[in-house]
């Protein structure tokens, strides 16, 4: 079993996007490229709050959640604070979840 | 200057002017550059008060010195340069916009409250475009102002949002980000968060007020005109004039704005709701322009400029703004003035009244109220 939780806030417009994945129920191409960015980036040792940017205005702000039967684990960032190798993840995760909100 | 002092010696300020609000793109060029000569000298021969110096000191420290980048869909900033100040125009729509509506953003400061750009010492204007793949926001970084491309990556039927250069609100809302990170530095959460905001939206619709030459009663007050597509149903981001009413959209939901401080939304979201609650700030500037009539930026705006730039501080509230604007109209208007009214009364419709000392919250105290742990 494999959860992800991914939150968008903050941005010009103050408006929250919000994607609930449950890894088994996705189609196998899917979940395997999720699966790969999440290892690219050995996101379960990622440090939990890197979203501290002292002059960043309207950029948005990340949450993103791993939850497994043993593990759970949480990283908050922002356009600015992000590391490099997370990007595509985030990148992924704001389309699949700008797709959703908008249909 | 030597060079110049033919062209400014035969042509009327007023046809100057002419040519740099309606000329092309290199007229205005030519002609704001003169007119800025023509006001530094003018200056020297008077007694070189107020704005003239300031228009001098534009020249003689840099003036406008705008560039644009292109992130090439990438992140890295500020990216590849593509416009310096003074280039021909681009190709690329987002270049000029960018470009002109960073322009037409410190002309506004600098003609109608005589400062010289963000910090009122000639920063450069550094924007960069097409930043990221499917970015619907825009963001002022601390140095420099960043704008995406909207939904560009989803089908048509799909995208939401179109490029955010496409508005020139959002771009003199980010400028105006930096110009209060150099004066009251406002911290980016809870009341002052909102009030940081709210002064980009109010000198944000300022400049599109400016551009068209618009008097308050003929403007829209609408802040990201034109950053929706078809498939939304409403006119922008926010209303100053009507907060909440600017989308009500089956994907998008309701504009969440309120207008008064019996709506105030406590959240913890977005650094404790600063794009929901500038709603409030907003009208009661739109009020206070309204009361006045004319154009906005020539006595409401001097009033919020007085209050950014010289007292309002990184901890002000909601009660704070309302005290100091009635203050900053009484210093430059004077006791008992019309100006000092309109201010007043612009509070008062959103709920808030002036001369009620207020309670300074500490950071823990505003974290508390924002989560709804107090009331
Ligand atoms: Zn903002």
């Amino acid at each position: 079993m494999m959860k992800i939780l991914f939150e968008r806030t903050g941005g010009f417009m103050g408006r929250k996007i919000s994607l609930h994945l449950n890894l088994d129920d996705l189609p196998s191409d899917q979940a395997g490229t999720l699966k790969h960015l999440l290892d690219e980036v050995d996101f379960l040792n990622l440090e939990e709050d890197k979203s501290a940017s002292l002059y960043a205005r309207d950029a948005f702000h990340y949450l993103v959640r791993v939850e497994t039967e043993k593990i759970r684990h949480s990283v908050h960032v922002t356009d600015l604070s992000m590391p490099a190798a997370l990007r595509p993840l985030i990148e992924e995760l704001s389309r699949l979840a700008r797709t959703k909100n908008s249909q | 200057m030597h060079a110049h002092c033919s062209i400014l010696c035969i042509t009327p300020p007023h046809i100057l002017r002419e040519i740099a609000r309606n000329g092309t793109p290199a007229q205005q060029e030519v002609a704001q550059r003169t007119l800025l000569t023509s006001a530094s000298l003018q200056a020297k021969r008077s007694s070189m008060g107020g704005r003239l110096a300031a228009s001098l000191r534009a020249i003689v420290v840099g003036g406008k010195d705008r560039t644009v980048y292109d992130a090439k869909n990438g992140t890295s900033l500020p990216g590849v340069k593509v416009r310096g100040e003074g280039d021909p125009a681009s190709l690329d729509p987002a270049v000029n916009e960018a470009y002109d509506g960073s322009g037409i953003t410190y002309d506004l400061y600098l003609n109608a409250f005589g400062r010289n750009s963000i910090d009122n010492n000639g920063l450069k204007l550094n924007s960069t475009v097409h930043y990221q793949k499917g970015y619907d926001n825009a963001f002022w970084d601390g140095e420099q102002m960043v704008y995406g491309d909207g939904d560009e990556d989803l089908p048509v039927s799909e995208r939401l949002f179109n490029r955010f250069t496409k508005s020139l609100d959002v771009i003199a809302h980010e400028l105006t980000h930096g110009v209060t990170q150099y004066e009251a530095n406002l911290n980016y959460f809870a009341q002052p968060g909102a009030l940081n905001e709210s002064m980009s939206d109010v000198f944000g619709s300022l400049v599109k007020q400016y551009q068209r030459a618009q008097i308050a009663d003929a403007a829209d007050w609408i802040i990201g005109e034109g950053l929706f597509t078809e498939n939304v149903n409403g006119v922008g981001i926010r209303s100053m004039k009507a907060p909440g009413t600017a989308y009500d959209d089956p994907v998008l939901g309701k504009d969440p704005q309120p207008g008064h401080m019996r709506d105030y939304v406590n959240t913890i979201e977005d650094n404790g709701g600063v794009h929901i609650n500038s709603g409030i700030p907003n009208h009661a500037f739109y009020v206070v322009a309204r009361e006045l009539g004319g154009f906005a930026w020539e006595k409401a705006g001097a009033i919020w400029y007085k209050a950014l730039t010289d007292k309002l501080q990184s901890t002000s509230s909601f009660t704070d703004a309302a005290n100091l604007t009635f203050q900053a109209a009484t210093e430059l208007y004077g006791s008992g003035s019309l100006e000092e009214q309109a201010v007043k009364t612009g509070w008062t419709e959103v709920g808030i009244d002036i001369g009620v000392p207020s309670e300074n919250e500490g950071c823990f105290t505003s974290v508390m109220r924002a989560i709804g742990f107090i009331k």
